[in-house]
């Protein structure tokens, strides 16, 4: 050992790097690696995280505006692979005079609405967009007996596909329609005001593409949102209020016929 | 010390009871679940990240086409997004690159969809009767001989 430190010491010495650029390069290298790093750190969150607690949504409906396009029908189907037949929102078509009524919705608008011919004299005629209603008091939540149906902090009513068991238990007590269990997974689904969109600070797709602001989607946490506004101080109305659901979706215009 | 020996066994059983029942909910229960109520709480995070949005809103159609997005906030059209009479953004650009045209649909079958004239629209929005409203009816592409759709008002 002790002969061969100075045998080798001699050669390395020749192309030794010098103590002054050694340095030098280590606090390159270091600068460098702090930069891709901290780069590496951004590209993971871009802005603040989500705060579930710092939003409470809601939706407003205004059926005096919905012209029945469909437009929000088949963004939802397209953002949320909503399997053929079934449907996360729909558009409901009411025809109605003071005896009669008629309520159609043709593959829940997904292509529009046809004329319609029925054996009355409609007095008025008018489009409701559907969609679950986001209870607080949610009669789907209660029902589920495995707790894959919850309400998060934010007011979305969620369901885990992953616990699940596919009962429809939830479809049943739902006094809105808004679930259906997926023939493809076999668990219940529902809108869920595009919760992939909204944490990452986008709108629903749903309010998105809506071409006459039927739709409109806010945050009842913000003082100055313009849906919040339009809530606490315009005349706005729940479906079903006898239910007590407490529904988070809310509507302007809304007639006697509509359930 | 006889009657002892059989609290000792009730014990015994309780014990082996509980420990089972303990461990058995270890390996049933979820680990989120019950942090937030009853339910698997890590599902939060998951519905959030279920996908990537397919829907980009109009804002994003204008980092590209800046001038057909000026020329459309000129227009009547102003409050349609891009993406009702098109396609959604993420069937056309997925991570900065187009992946495929956007669709452009011809046919009349797209402005009846919101101008039909049919029960259930409001009076003061604007439709046609498809029948009336050019001789011979209204078929094909017949809309766009008239009406540019980025600026439909003639």
């Amino acid at each position: 050992m002790a002969d061969t430190i100075p045998a080798t010491g001699e050669a390395e010495a020749a192309r030794a790097v010098p103590r002054r650029r050694f340095l030098a390069d280590a606090l390159r290298l270091g600068a460098g690696a702090f930069v891709i790093l901290s780069g590496l750190a951004d590209g993971e969150e871009p802005g603040e995280p989500y705060d579930w607690e710092a939003h409470r949504w809601a939706y407003l409906i205004d059926t005096e505006k919905c012209i029945g396009c469909g437009s929000c029908v088949r963004a939802c189907k397209a953002e949320n692979d909503v399997p053929d037949g079934f449907f996360r929102t729909w558009v409901e078509r009411y025809v109605a005079s003071a005896e009669a009524s008629h309520v159609d919705s043709p593959n829940g608008g997904l292509e529009g609405f046809p004329p319609l011919r029925v054996d009355f004299a409609p007095t008025k005629s008018f489009f409701v967009p559907k969609m679950c209603n986001h209870c607080k008091e949610t009669p789907c939540v209660q029902v589920c007996p495995v707790g894959a149906s919850y309400r998060t902090r934010d007011g979305v009513v969620l369901v885990d596909g992953k616990r699940c068991i596919g009962c429809g238990y939830c479809v049943q007590a739902c006094p809105y329609g808004s679930r259906f269990l997926s023939p493809a997974t076999h668990t219940a689904e529902k809108c869920t005001w595009c919760y992939h969109r909204i944490t990452k600070g986008l709108r629903p797709a749903c309010v998105e593409v809506c071409p006459t602001g039927t739709r409109r989607f806010g945050d009842m946490r913000r003082e100055d949102d313009p849906v919040r506004i339009a809530i606490e101080r315009g005349r706005v109305a729940v479906l079903q209020p006898h239910l007590l659901t407490e529904p988070h979706c809310y509507y302007l215009g809304l007639d006697k016929e509509v359930r | 010390m006889e009657h002892a020996r059989h609290v000792f066994r009730v014990l015994l059983v309780v014990a082996v009871a509980l420990g089972g029942i303990t461990i058995a909910r270890g390996l049933l229960v979820p680990r989120s679940y019950g942090l937030h109520g009853p339910y698997r709480s890590d599902n939060v995070a998951e519905q959030a990240s279920v996908r990537a949005p397919l829907h980009g809103g109009a804002a994003s159609c204008a980092t590209c086409h800046e001038q057909r997005a000026a020329a459309v906030a000129k227009g009547a059209h102003r409050a349609v997004s891009c993406e009702v009479c098109h396609a959604p953004l993420g069937r056309h650009v997925r991570d900065g690159q187009v992946i495929a045209p956007m669709p452009f649909e011809r046919s009349h079958a797209l402005c009846a969809r919101c101008h039909r004239k049919i029960d259930g629209r409001p009076a003061a929005f604007p439709q046609v009767v498809l029948e009336q409203h050019v001789p011979g009816g209204v078929h094909g592409a017949v809309c766009l001989e008239c009406h540019d759709p980025h600026s439909p008002k003639l």
